[in-house]
């Protein structure tokens, strides 16, 4: 058998829902199997600064920054990234061939380091990340790239497909 | 510092107090001054009759005891920023006011009559920490964050605008601190419902606690201790600074949707269902109309000048009670800010000690020597003076000192007034300005390090320099307009 084409699809949450045609445009591999994978990072960061900034902030304050409420932001922060991916996932399974076969992937940590980490892990043939949203094709640049997607295109040990969405 | 510029601070003094002798005589012009005034609330104000040793013993200018004062509190300063050692505030400002009676500078009498002094405002804390906490129990942020979330209709814009201004009326309510340091982390689980990326909306929300703090006494502690040092009705300074909380807010709105004017989408990547946000109906209906009678009960109470520490606990105690009569099972003290009580009480006494050792005299001639005739320039004076001094130190003694030195000023009645409302402008608005314990700042430390630029000292406090100065420029020229300093 042979092995299925690995596309690894970065979803930040910005991106244009046209982004999935120009996914389609490139996951015609002439009879060879295609998986999809949806990679989302969470940044724990924010959440972090917001616990370190309320420890100075609380003191002489009652302390309210209890492990509770630490549990509560990273549950929101958990259940966002499945609804996000499972919203992509659906526009996803109607954008793409019937036979391509759809993965998601949950990662913790700084996005642009994540994504890398992520296509090694699952051996990507290829990766796909998107330019940023408001920019049009007749638009591109300067700063049509956004800090994460430098980056990936960067240290990307794969090829990296930058989508432009086509409108 | 040599000995030219206490010279000069002397020679100020005397002018400023129309006396060329004697520190009783002094005292005493001081005293009749204000009976000229016709401010009879400032001998017995709202909170109480004063007890205060600093007001017949304060020098008017440094005395042997200077140095040793004024290192003592620099150190507890340095302690409270620092925390080495696992210290905490509070033990560290009980530990500074020890000092300070060990050193002599304050008798153990003083010290109780300092602490006795200030009952009101403990008292004040004791019922505004409380009251903070059964509101947290009962849901409210929730309920008012899911407020914000469904007058947004998913657009991130509107849903920033709508956290301002939940924000704004938490922080004039329930304080600035419960603005911070409840209701953000309810935005953030409530904006990453949308999709969204919760940043925006953790600054704004650490932004506005401290812009509309300003309102109302509740707002921010740092309202009541100046208004209590200054015998000002906090009540009669609503209507200077409510309107100045309105124009700070506004004001801060519009940087925040400068600075984010690219960043936000025009719509959210994620729709919530309808009925994921807390309604009203989760709050038991009792504890509900409590909210509303004491909100009532305690501006009725403020209205009319009665002491706003018994106001404040009675309201604590009566929703208590209801929250108890409800079933919940919760013991009354939780939640209380005993750390901060302890800290405000040590705090004065710190500064009792500076005052006795005419440290905070000294600084009063420094500040406000050039502005004694002039309420316009006393309050601009006071105001960058709490400004600074709250970002070199922490706005809350700040705010202690320049209220003493100003008590201490013999400033006449309208520029003491002006001076007031200067003082609690730049100590609530001022504390964003550079890095010192702010939480904004921190969060505007990941959001340059998301943007994958470097961060430098420069950029790092960008932000703060942006609206700090924005909104304090629209305080003052709300509170200028509206004649407070006339």
């Amino acid at each position: 058998m042979t092995q299925p084409m690995r596309v690894l699809v970065a979803i930040s949450g910005t991106e244009d829902p046209a982004f999935v045609a120009d996914v389609a445009g490139v996951t015609d591999s002439r009879g060879r199997p295609v998986e999809v994978t949806l990679v989302h990072v969470v940044d724990p960061e924010t959440r972090a600064a917001l616990g370190r900034g309320a420890s100075i902030r609380s003191a002489p304050w009652p302390s309210r920054t209890s492990g509770a409420t630490d549990r509560r932001l990273e549950a929101a922060d958990e259940e966002a990234a499945a609804a996000l991916l499972e919203t992509w996932r659906e526009r996803f399974a109607a954008g793409l061939a019937a036979d391509v076969t759809l993965l998601s992937l949950v990662r913790h940590g700084r996005p642009e380091r994540e994504i890398i980490e992520a296509a090694r892990s699952i051996g990507a043939d290829v990766l796909i990340v998107s330019a940023r949203p408001h920019m049009g094709p007749d638009e591109a640049g300067p700063h049509s790239l956004g800090h994460v997607a430098r980056f990936v295109t960067d240290h990307s040990p794969i090829p990296v497909l930058i989508a432009r969405h086509s409108r | 510092m040599g000995s030219d510029s206490l010279v000069l601070s002397v020679d100020r003094v005397e002018r400023s107090a129309h006396l060329s002798c004697g520190r009783a005589a002094q005292s005493q012009g001081r005293e009749t001054m204000r009976t000229i005034a016709g401010h009879a609330r400032r001998s017995s104000g709202p909170f109480g009759p004063k007890l205060r040793f600093g007001d017949s013993m304060a020098p008017t200018a440094l005395t042997s005891a200077a140095p040793l004062a004024a290192a003592i509190f620099l150190v507890t300063i340095g302690l409270v920023i620092a925390r080495p050692w696992r210290v905490t505030e509070a033990a560290a400002a009980v530990l500074g006011a020890g000092a300070m009676v060990l050193a002599g500078i304050v008798s153990p009498a003083d010290a109780a009559a300092n602490v006795a002094g200030h009952w009101n405002v403990l008292l004040f804390f004791l019922g505004l920490t409380g009251t903070a906490a059964v509101a947290e129990r009962s849901g409210a942020f929730e309920v008012l964050a899911g407020l914000a979330a469904g007058l947004s209709g998913g657009r991130p814009r509107r849903l920033l605008i709508a956290v301002v201004v939940v924000g704004a009326v938490v922080a004039a309510v329930l304080s600035n601190d419960a603005a911070a340091l409840v209701l953000t982390p309810v935005v953030y689980v409530i904006v990453t419902r949308f999709g969204l990326e919760p940043l925006p909306y953790a600054l704004a929300c650490t932004f506005v606690a401290d812009a509309a703090s300003l309102a109302l006494p509740t707002g921010n502690p740092v309202n009541v201790i100046v208004s209590d040092r200054l015998g000002e009705s906090p009540a009669g300074l609503v209507p200077i600074l409510l309107p100045a909380a309105v124009a700070s807010v506004a004001a801060l709105l519009i940087c925040l949707l400068v600075i984010y004017r690219r960043q936000l989408p025009a719509r959210s990547p994620l729709a919530p269902r309808k009925g994921s946000w807390a309604s009203w109906r989760e709050i038991p209906r009792p504890l509900l109309a409590g909210f509303g009678v004491a909100i009532a009960a305690f501006g009725v109470a403020s209205a009319a000048n009665l002491p706003l520490g018994p106001a404040m606990t009675a309201v604590w105690l009566f929703l208590l009670a209801l929250e108890r009569f409800g079933g919940r099972k919760i013991g009354p003290a939780e939640g209380i800010g005993w750390s901060l009580i302890a800290f405000v009480a040590s705090m004065g006494l710190l500064v009792g000690g500076l005052s006795a050792a005419g440290v905070t005299s000294w600084l009063a001639n420094l500040i406000l020597g050039s502005a004694h005739d002039s309420p316009v320039m006393a309050m601009l004076a006071a105001t960058a003076a709490s400004a600074l001094g709250s970002n070199a130190v922490n706005n809350l003694p700040a705010a202690f000192v320049l209220a003493d030195a100003i008590h201490g000023a013999g400033l006449p009645a309208a520029s003491a007034h002006a001076a007031a409302i200067g003082t609690i402008i730049g100590a609530d608005l001022g504390p964003n300005l550079t890095p010192v314990g702010s939480v904004a700042t921190l969060l505007w430390f990941v959001l340059l390090r998301q943007r994958g630029l470097v961060v430098t000292s420069w950029s790092y406090i960008r932000i703060g320099l942006i609206v700090t100065p924005v909104t304090i420029a629209a305080a003052l020229a709300v509170a200028l307009l509206l004649g407070a300093a006339r």
